[in-house]
């Protein structure tokens, strides 16, 4: 809207380096989030009144087994959550633009794209097949009105480039004619093209080979660094997360269980469910036997409990509280968790040091 | 046309090579169906060569004199074994040469079908691009509104439509607008007062006696092509890729382009198949609207046992059907990139 496209002169010098317009990243505030999803069997939560401050500059990451509801509190994000679902309540303050839950038509649309990145996981096709990468961004340049679409192409070859691709190339070729990889170089062009601040990423490695599994959080990692960005990854591969993340959010059953800096959390988990979830990875060296799955299996929508802790079922802690009442998320030195017996041994600990 | 960059080097035209492969296999096709059909029409009881012949030497006439008359009558005799007249058969057919009509003698066969493809021509061509550009337009709303009242509507008219015979509607068309509110002629192609030709009353004539079969035509294929558009929309609405586009922030005009660009696709098929299929098969309103066309011709020479004429419908027909595949593979080359260069997606 009020952003033009200044960076023809700047381009010469270094592409990317400093990404102009609004040059501060800025900061997400998800407050008591739930999303629900209307099945036969009434409005279930797939989000159950999250709340996640992401600071601004950071990547984060968002873990959690399929259905733990990260994809859904990613589009809720962009206000995006496709029906059956619906954002109930709560709010997501995004610094820039207020609360996007309240934002609606042509104003939420041209903070999709403007201000707001998403990039697909590869495996889906996220490009109109019948078109080039070039038309489709002609397409964008013009949804969001912009003038100098000469530019924008300017911009988009040297994004392309930047991530090791033959922009003109790429440009000129339809969808089907590209690779995983290169196309979800594409998609992260076409998430950044128009200098959104803030990127979600969503599973962006799934379904591609290790080594451009590498090179596009590389590339992931470098373009957040040199333009600014806040950065939100979505992945299921704890491995992934730990390679990029400064901060990670674990979801389960619809909620943020556990969420801190990346290495503190993977370094030494308080959840009794992000603990299971790093003893089941194997590891290279030793024993295969030495990673232990864990017992038991995620809830869906539909055996989700409806109160009391969501991760009882499965939890070696389990507590008699934990039948009744749902954890709340406490902060405690950086950390966040919502776990009853993780909250009880904190408590004890203080009271043993005051004793 | 590469408005980013120039690619350079000769590639061979993958279109010169598909155009080629098809025409091939075009030939071939043609020939298999005409060998069968010259098969299967010479099994047909009744042979009316033979018949006049019988009847002339019933009346009295000696059976030289009969066969002299019936050869000269239709300018040949069937004689030989089959064999010997297939291959007779495909040589004049080699020199497009489809022989004379029987039940109308001294007729050449290919006279008789040009004039009738003339006559189902417009009615087919009219009719099923004013159908498909209805039906394609209102199923488009009808797969965006899915859930609403317009989308119902809609869907429900098209369902109806689509079950009703193409007689039925015919019958009720020409019940309607040539009996309780007769504004329009009842049949045949034109007023037999007007000369033929770019005048003004001929052409209006023209119009006047094709209106009824025109709309026949549209209303009994209306309702597959919206249901058709309507469930290929909601497929394309389901893709990742107008998600990611919606999440792009692109306009609502973009958008919907995006749909029906893709939603529209795959019925350039059924469009393309039931244009030829159409060449033989609108017998039904061609009878009931008493229009001279190749449905008519077609019924009329199995009836009379015209193996000639009958010969030569199947051919055109075959050839119709044959030659809209061909078109429709073309077409899509041009609006399909992914099969433009021959990779798959």
């Amino acid at each position: 809207m009020t952003t033009n496209f200044p960076q023809a002169e700047s381009a010469a010098v270094s592409p990317l380096v400093a990404a102009p317009g609004h040059a501060t990243a800025p900061g997400v505030r998800v407050k008591d989030l739930t999303v629900v999803y209307r099945t036969p069997l009434g409005e279930l939560p797939a989000v159950g009144g999250v709340s996640l401050t992401i600071e601004p500059g950071t990547i984060t990451g968002i873990v959690g087994e399929s259905g733990s509801g990260k994809s859904t509190l990613a589009l809720s994000l962009l206000n995006a959550v496709q029906p059956p679902g619906r954002i109930k309540g709560g709010s997501v303050e995004i610094d820039g633009l207020g609360d996007v839950v309240k934002l609606g038509g042509d104003e939420l649309r041209q903070a999709r794209g403007r201000h707001l990145g998403y990039v697909f996981q590869a495996a889906q096709n996220s490009l109109n097949p019948l078109k080039t990468v070039g038309k489709q961004l002609l397409d964008l340049g013009r949804s969001h009105g912009v003038d100098d679409l000469r530019a924008l192409v300017r911009d988009a070859k040297d994004l392309l480039e930047r991530m090791g691709l033959d922009g003109a190339r790429v440009l000129d070729s339809h969808q089907h004619e590209l690779s995983g990889g290169m196309r979800q170089r594409v998609g992260i062009m076409l998430a950044l093209v128009l200098n959104a601040q803030l990127v979600i990423l969503d599973e962006p490695t799934t379904a591609l080979d290790m080594i451009t599994q590498a090179t596009i959080l590389r590339i992931v990692r470098e373009v957040h660094k040199e333009r600014g960005l806040t950065t939100l990854m979505v992945t299921h591969d704890i491995g992934v997360a730990a390679e990029v993340t400064d901060r990670l959010a674990v979801m389960y059953g619809g909620r943020v269980v556990e969420h801190g800096p990346t290495m503190e959390v993977l370094g030494a988990p308080s959840h009794p469910y992000t603990r299971g979830l790093i003893r089941a990875i194997p590891r290279l060296s030793g024993d295969i036997a030495e990673a232990q799955a864990l017992p038991g299996r995620p809830p869906t929508l539909g055996t989700l409990p409806t109160a009391g802790c969501v991760f009882r079922e499965r939890c070696p802690l389990r507590m008699d509280i934990c039948e009744t009442v749902d954890p709340r998320p406490l902060t405690h030195d950086r950390r966040t968790v919502a776990c009853h017996a993780v909250e009880r041994s904190h408590s004890t600990a203080e009271q043993e040091e005051y004793a | 046309m590469k408005p980013f960059a120039a690619r350079g080097g000769l590639r061979v035209n993958p279109m010169t090579r598909r155009l080629a492969g098809h025409l091939a296999r075009g030939l071939v096709m043609i020939w298999v169906v005409t060998t069968i059909s010259f098969v299967i029409i010479r099994n047909i009881p009744g042979n009316p060569v033979l018949g006049q012949y019988e009847t002339l030497i019933e009346r009295g006439m000696s059976p030289d004199a009969a066969e002299r008359a019936t050869a000269a009558l239709y300018g040949f005799l069937p004689t030989g074994t089959l064999w010997e007249q297939y291959t007779g058969y495909m040589k004049a057919l080699l020199h497009l040469d489809l022989g004379q009509s029987l039940s109308t003698p001294g007729t050449e066969v290919v006279t008789l079908i040009g004039s009738a493809t003339k006559w189902t021509v417009l009615p087919v061509l009219g009719g099923t691009l004013l159908s498909f550009v209805l039906g394609v337009t209102l199923g488009v709303y009808a797969g965006i509104k899915r859930s609403g009242k317009l989308g119902d509507l809609l869907s429900i008219s098209g369902s109806l439509l689509h079950g009703v015979p193409q007689y039925v509607i015919g019958l009720l068309v020409l019940a309607i607008f040539t009996t309780l509110w007769p504004i329009f002629p009842a049949g045949g192609p034109v007023d037999v007062e007007f000369v033929p030709g770019l005048n003004a009353g001929y052409l209006a004539s023209l119009v006047q006696h094709a209106t009824l079969p025109v709309l026949t035509y549209a209303l009994a294929s209306y309702g597959g092509w919206v249901l058709a558009m309507k469930s290929s929309v909601a497929t394309v609405l389901g893709d990742d890729f107008i998600l990611a586009a919606e999440l792009r922030g692109l306009s609502r005009g973009v958008l919907f382009r995006y749909v029906a660009r893709n939603a529209i696709l795959p019925l350039f098929t059924i469009l393309a198949l039931s244009l030829g299929m159409l060449f033989g098969g609108a017998i039904f309103i061609e009878r009931i609207f008493n229009y001279p066309g190749l449905g008519l011709l077609l019924v009329n020479s199995i009836g009379t046992r015209d193996y000639a004429l009958m010969g030569g419908t199947f051919l055109v027909t075959t050839m119709a059907i044959i030659v809209a595949n061909i078109a429709a593979d073309l077409f899509y080359a041009v609006i399909d990139p992914r099969v433009r260069t021959g990779g798959a997606a």
